[in-house]
C-alpha cells in the first residue's frame, strides 16, 4: 500500500468513527441545534401548504448516475424525497419525481413504492411515480418541465446533479410562482442557481438536506463529523500560509512529492 | 416474511461490495476486485437504461391517452425514439452482414438532427441566462445580489472582444476575479462539497442511510 492510499483510508476511517461517536454521544439527547437555513423552513411551510391546499409536490432528482461521482448528490436527493413523502403523507395528492438518469429512476420509484408502504399511503386513484424526463441534460430538463408546469404542482424540489439546463427548471418554477428549492454539488449551476431560484441551497447546504428535514440521528452526525474536518482543513491552510511566509513551501513542497 | 429476508441480505451485499470498491482505491491488491465490481455495476447501468426507455414510452403512451395534456408531443417522442430505434437495428445488421461498421445513418441522425437541436438549445439557454441575470435585481436587492450583477458585468465586459468596447484594463480585472477571488470562493465551496460527499458515500456504504428498499 503507498503512503498516499494509507492517509486516503485513514482520513475515511476517521471521518466514519467520528460519525459513529458523534451518532452515540447524540442519542438519547434531544434533537442537535442547527443553524438556520431558510431554505428548509420554507421548505416545511410550503410542504405543509401543499398538504393544505391538496396540491403536488414536485422533486426533480437531477441527472446523476449512481455509478459516477455526482452519485452523492443523487442519493441526497433520493433521501431528500424519502422525508418530504413522510412529512406530506397526510396530504391527497401525490408526489412527482423526474430524473435523467435510468438507475437513478429505478431507485426513484423504489423509494416512492418503499415510502408509501412504510407511511401508509393507499390513495384512490393517482399514485405517487418516479419517471424518466429525459435521458440528455437538455431532454431531460424539457421533459421535466412539463411537470412543473403542471398546475397542481405547488411546490418544486430540484436537488440533485444538474448542469446549466438547471436555468430552464429554475425560471419554469418561478414564472409558475410555485416554492422552489435548488442544490446541486455542480458549481456553475450553483451560480445559475443564486440568481434564478428563491431558496438556493449554496455550497455543502445540499448534503445537510437530511439533517435539517430530520431524516435521522446519523444526518446530524455527520454534519458534525463535517464541521470538525472543516476546523482541521481551516487550520491546516492556515499553518499552510505561515510555513509559506516563513519560506518552509519548497521544503513542504518536496515532502509531499516524496510521499507521493 | 420474504420481505424480511430479502432487504438485509441485499443490504449486506450492498454494503460489502461497496467496501470492497472503496479499500480498492486505496489498496492495490483489491483493485482487480474493484474494476470486477465496477464493471458489474455498469453492466446494470445499461440494463436499467433499457427500464428506463421503458418507463419512458410507457409514461408518454399515457400522455397520449390523457385528454388533457399536449399528447402530440409524446406522440413525437415516441415515433422518433421508435425510428431511431429500427434506424439503428439496421445499421448494426448492415455492420455485421457487409463487415462496414460506419453507423452511416446513426452519424446522419446524430450529426443532422441531435447536434443542430442541441445547439440551439444551447443559444437559448445563453440568452435565459443573460435574462435571469437581469432579473436577479428586481428579484433580490441585498448586498450580495449586488455584488454578483456588478461582478458578472465585469467579467462579461472583459471576456467581449468588441473593438470600440475593448478596454485593456477591464481584462486586468476579469483575470484577477477569475484567477483570485472565484478560484479562492470556488475551493472553498468545492472543500465543503467534498465533505459533504464523504459524508453521504459513508452513510450509503455503511447502509445507515438507505432511501430505497433494495
Amino acid at each position: 500500500m503507498t503512503i498516499t492510499g494509507l492517509i486516503g483510508m485513514l482520513i475515511v476511517a476517521i471521518f466514519f468513527g467520528l460519525m459513529i461517536i458523534f451518532n452515540v454521544v447524540r442519542s438519547g439527547s434531544k434533537k442537535a441545534r442547527l443553524r438556520s437555513i431558510s431554505a428548509f423552513t420554507k421548505l416545511k411551510q410550503a410542504i405543509g401548504l401543499a398538504v393544505e391546499d391538496g396540491a403536488q409536490i414536485h422533486l426533480s432528482l437531477g441527472r446523476g448516475g449512481v455509478t459516477s461521482p455526482q452519485s452523492a448528490s443523487a442519493f441526497l436527493g433520493l433521501s431528500m424525497m424519502k422525508q418530504v413523502m413522510r412529512i406530506a403523507s397526510a396530504g391527497d395528492s401525490p408526489i412527482v419525481a423526474t430524473t435523467g438518469n435510468p438507475a437513478l429512476a429505478i431507485l426513484a420509484q423504489d423509494t416512492i413504492n418503499s415510502t408509501s408502504k412504510e407511511v401508509n399511503l393507499n390513495r384512490r386513484g393517482e399514485s405517487s411515480e418516479g419517471k424518466l424526463a429525459g435521458l440528455t441534460p437538455f431532454s431531460y430538463a424539457v421533459g421535466s418541465m412539463s411537470s412543473i408546469r403542471d398546475d397542481r404542482v405547488s411546490a418544486n424540489i430540484l436537488a440533485g446533479w444538474y448542469g446549466s439546463e438547471i436555468i430552464w427548471l429554475s425560471e419554469a418554477s418561478e414564472r409558475q410562482n410555485s416554492f422552489t428549492l435548488a442544490g446541486t454539488a455542480h458549481l456553475p449551476a450553483q451560480a445559475i442557481m443564486y440568481a434564478t431560484v428563491g431558496e438556493p441551497l449554496i455550497g455543502e447546504e445540499l448534503f445537510a438536506g437530511g439533517a435539517y428535514l430530520d431524516a435521522g440521528s446519523m444526518h446530524e452526525a455527520s454534519l458534525n463529523a463535517q464541521d470538525v474536518f472543516r476546523w482541521v482543513l481551516v487550520i491546516g491552510i492556515l499553518i499552510g500560509i505561515l510555513l509559506k511566509f516563513a519560506g518552509f513551501d519548497q521544503i513542504i513542497h518536496n515532502l509531499l512529492v516524496g510521499i507521493q | 416474511m420474504k420481505l424480511k429476508f430479502r432487504a438485509p441480505l441485499a443490504t449486506t451485499i450492498a454494503i460489502a461490495v461497496g467496501l470492497v470498491v472503496l479499500v480498492g482505491y486505496f489498496i492495490p491488491a483489491a483493485q482487480t476486485l474493484r474494476f470486477i465490481f465496477l464493471r458489474m455495476g455498469i453492466v446494470l447501468a445499461a440494463v436499467a437504461l433499457l427500464v428506463g426507455v421503458l418507463n419512458l414510452i410507457s409514461v408518454h403512451f399515457r400522455k397520449i391517452s390523457d385528454k388533457d395534456s399536449k399528447g402530440g408531443y409524446s406522440l413525437v417522442l415516441i415515433l422518433a425514439l421508435l425510428a431511431t430505434l429500427g434506424i439503428g437495428i439496421y445499421d448494426m445488421f448492415k455492420a455485421h452482414m457487409y463487415g462496414n461498421p460506419n453507423f452511416e445513418w446513426m452519424n446522419w441522425i446524430f450529426t443532422y438532427i441531435q447536434r443542430p437541436i442541441e445547439t440551439s438549445l444551447m443559444a437559448v439557454m445563453t440568452v435565459s441566462l443573460t435574462c435571469a441575470a437581469t432579473h436577479l435585481l428586481r428579484r433580490k436587492l441585498n448586498f450580495l445580489a449586488i455584488g454578483f450583477f456588478i461582478i458578472l458585468l465585469l467579467v462579461l465586459m472583459g471576456t467581449i472582444s468588441l473593438s470600440m468596447i475593448n478596454f485593456p484594463i477591464l481584462e486586468d480585472i476579469r483575470s484577477w476575479i477569475i484567477h483570485v477571488p472565484a478560484l479562492g470562493g470556488a475551493r472553498g465551496l468545492l472543500l465543503g462539497i467534498a465533505l459533504g460527499t464523504i459524508t453521504t458515500g459513508l452513510r450509503i456504504i455503511t447502509g445507515s442511510d438507505r432511501p430505497y428498499e433494495g
